[in-house]
This record gives C-alpha cells, sequence and structure tokens, in this order.
C-alpha cells in the first residue's frame, strides 16, 4: 500500500512538475544564428503542442511556421548554472493568443523582425537572452515558443526570473488561503451538520431499541410463567 | 474570437473566487464576534442580547471597507493581464 502511493505520488509531481516546466517562462542566452519560415502540417500528436494560427487570421490545417536558429549556452538544473559550452537550438515564434498559455502575444512579425535584427556574425557577436515556454523534441518535432528577444553585451549575464518567483509565491499563499478556507468551512458549517445528523441518528436508533424493548415486554408477557 | 472567450470564461472563474473568498471573510468575521462577546460575557445566557451583537457586527462587516477589498479579486487579474499583454507586446 506505501508503494502504491509513493508511486502514485511521483507521478502527481511528476506530471505537475513538467507541466510548469513547459508553460513558465525560462530564459536561455543564445546568440541568433537566422529567422525562418517553414511550412508545417500538423498531426493529431503535435498538433497539441502549437499555437493556433496568427491572432485575427483563419486556422488552416496547414501554415507557415516562424522559426528563430539560435546557438545558445548550455546550462545545468533547468537553467541555473551555466556552462561555457553551446549547442544549436530553434524556437518557434507563434501568437500565444488570448487564451492558453496566457502570455498574451500578438507580436510574432515583430519578434521575428528583432530576431533578425540581432543576428549574430562571426566577427561580430550578438548575444541576446530569449524568453521562451516549451520544449525542443526532435521525435515530435516541436519547438519552444519565443515570447521575447533582449539583446545584451555578453554572455555572462545573471537571469533573475522575476516572474517565476512571483507565480510560486502567488500559488503558496493561494493553497494556505484554500486551506485556511476548507479548515473554516469545517468547522463552522460542515461539523455542526455532521454532529446534528449524528445526534439524530442517536435519537433514532434510541427510539427503536425503546420500542423494541416495548415489543420484547409484550412478548414477555404471552411466556408462561 | 479568443478574447470574448476570455472574458467570459475569466468572468465565471473570479465570480466563484469571489463568492468562495466573501464566504470565508464573513464566516471568519462571525466567529470573531462570536469569540468577542463569549469573552466580554462569560456568563451571559441572553440569547437575544447576544444575537443582537453578533448581528449588529454583521452589519457594520457589511457597510465597512474590508468588504469591499475583495473586489480586487476582479481589479487584481485584469490588471496583472494588461501588464503581461504590455509587456509581452512591446519593444
Amino acid at each position: 500500500m506505501r508503494a502504491v502511493r509513493i508511486v502514485f505520488r511521483s507521478l502527481v509531481l511528476l506530471i505537475v512538475g513538467s507541466f510548469f516546466h513547459y508553460v513558465l517562462p525560462q530564459h536561455d542566452v543564445a546568440k541568433i544564428t537566422s529567422t525562418e519560415v517553414i511550412r508545417t502540417d500538423f498531426s493529431g500528436f503535435n498538433r497539441f503542442f502549437y499555437a493556433q494560427a496568427d491572432s485575427g487570421a483563419a486556422e488552416l490545417s496547414t501554415r507557415d511556421l516562424r522559426l528563430i536558429n539560435t546557438e545558445r549556452r548550455k546550462t545545468f538544473l533547468l537553467g541555473f548554472i551555466q556552462r561555457e559550452s553551446e549547442g544549436v537550438m530553434v524556437y518557434r515564434n507563434e501568437d500565444s493568443g488570448w487564451i492558453w498559455p496566457p502570455y498574451f502575444k500578438f507580436d510574432s512579425s515583430d519578434l521575428q523582425a528583432e530576431a533578425a535584427a540581432n543576428i549574430s556574425a562571426p566577427a561580430a557577436e550578438q548575444w541576446v537572452v530569449i524568453t521562451h515556454y516549451g520544449w525542443r523534441n526532435r521525435f515530435f518535432s516541436i519547438y519552444p515558443n519565443a515570447v521575447g528577444i533582449r539583446p545584451i553585451e555578453g554572455p555572462d549575464v545573471r537571469i533573475i526570473p522575476w516572474f517565476n518567483i512571483f507565480f510560486f509565491g502567488f500559488l503558496i499563499v493561494a493553497y494556505l488561503f484554500v486551506r485556511a478556507a476548507w479548515r473554516q468551512f469545517r468547522e463552522r458549517s460542515l461539523d455542526p451538520a455532521m454532529e446534528k445528523a449524528s445526534n439524530r441518528w442517536d435519537e433514532v436508533e434510541a427510539g427503536v431499541s425503546e420500542r423494541r424493548s416495548r415489543v420484547r415486554r409484550w412478548l414477555d408477557s404471552w411466556k408462561g410463567k | 474570437m479568443g478574447f470574448i472567450k476570455l472574458v467570459v470564461i475569466g468572468f465565471v472563474a473570479l465570480t466563484i473566487v469571489y463568492w468562495s473568498v466573501s464566504i470565508y471573510s464573513r464566516s471568519v468575521r462571525r466567529e470573531k464576534l462570536e469569540k468577542s462577546w463569549s469573552a466580554d460575557h462569560p456568563q451571559s445566557t441572553d440569547k437575544a442580547a447576544r444575537d443582537d451583537y453578533i448581528a449588529k457586527g454583521m452589519a457594520d462587516y457589511d457597510s465597512g471597507f474590508r468588504k469591499k477589498l475583495i473586489f480586487l479579486v476582479y481589479v487584481v487579474p485584469v490588471v496583472t493581464v494588461s501588464a503581461i499583454l504590455i509587456l509581452t507586446n512591446t519593444n
């Protein structure tokens, strides 16, 4: 039973953790090498990992997808520890729209122009911080969605994830509030109601046993003495 | 339209949050009043006076500023969404 509980809890933790890892913004230090547009035919499987068509445009099964090709600094520990080595990374650049995930991004074309304006050349290196959400997966052909690009002087920058700090702070506050509200509800509404019900039940039971004892007495009166 | 969907879903969700917060807040207030009554009148068996005291306290709460603060449940998300919207879409 304990093993089942541990497995269940780790599964929940894994799902919640990967959900946040997918949706929350992360910052990469990178050099943009080029931008491009490819036509994309989504499959039923990887459609889930793409946003909708540009805000204001019609949704078709096939459309063009803006990509930003980069060379980025590799990191350890979800980006908290920077490494010296570099690897290629490709970002998509799509409107996230009004609903999900709630980045309210409508400026994909502007961002593409910004990316093109900050292309790095071997002679003139231009580093940028790319804010993005999502995952790159070669087997499903999915890309993280770039949300913002900020040019920086050099690759050694300290990035403080303010949004994530506030978000998790808010999450803790929300959890504490829900817990307090539930306790209040249980103490003031649920427990009194349960007590009332159990009192009623006790009364009913007492009544039944009283009646039974009366029946028993009546039966007893028929027995021979 | 995505925007209309956001407004409708957001309004419904925030109304649920608003109701839960205000029910919780009323309940906490009532409990506080009950406790302060029994602290001030430990021997009292006058139920009418107690009910009166609590009703008066709840009326004060209903017309007070604290109750209006719960409207922040609507205000804060709208401000947050606007801030994200502006931050994401300006260069």
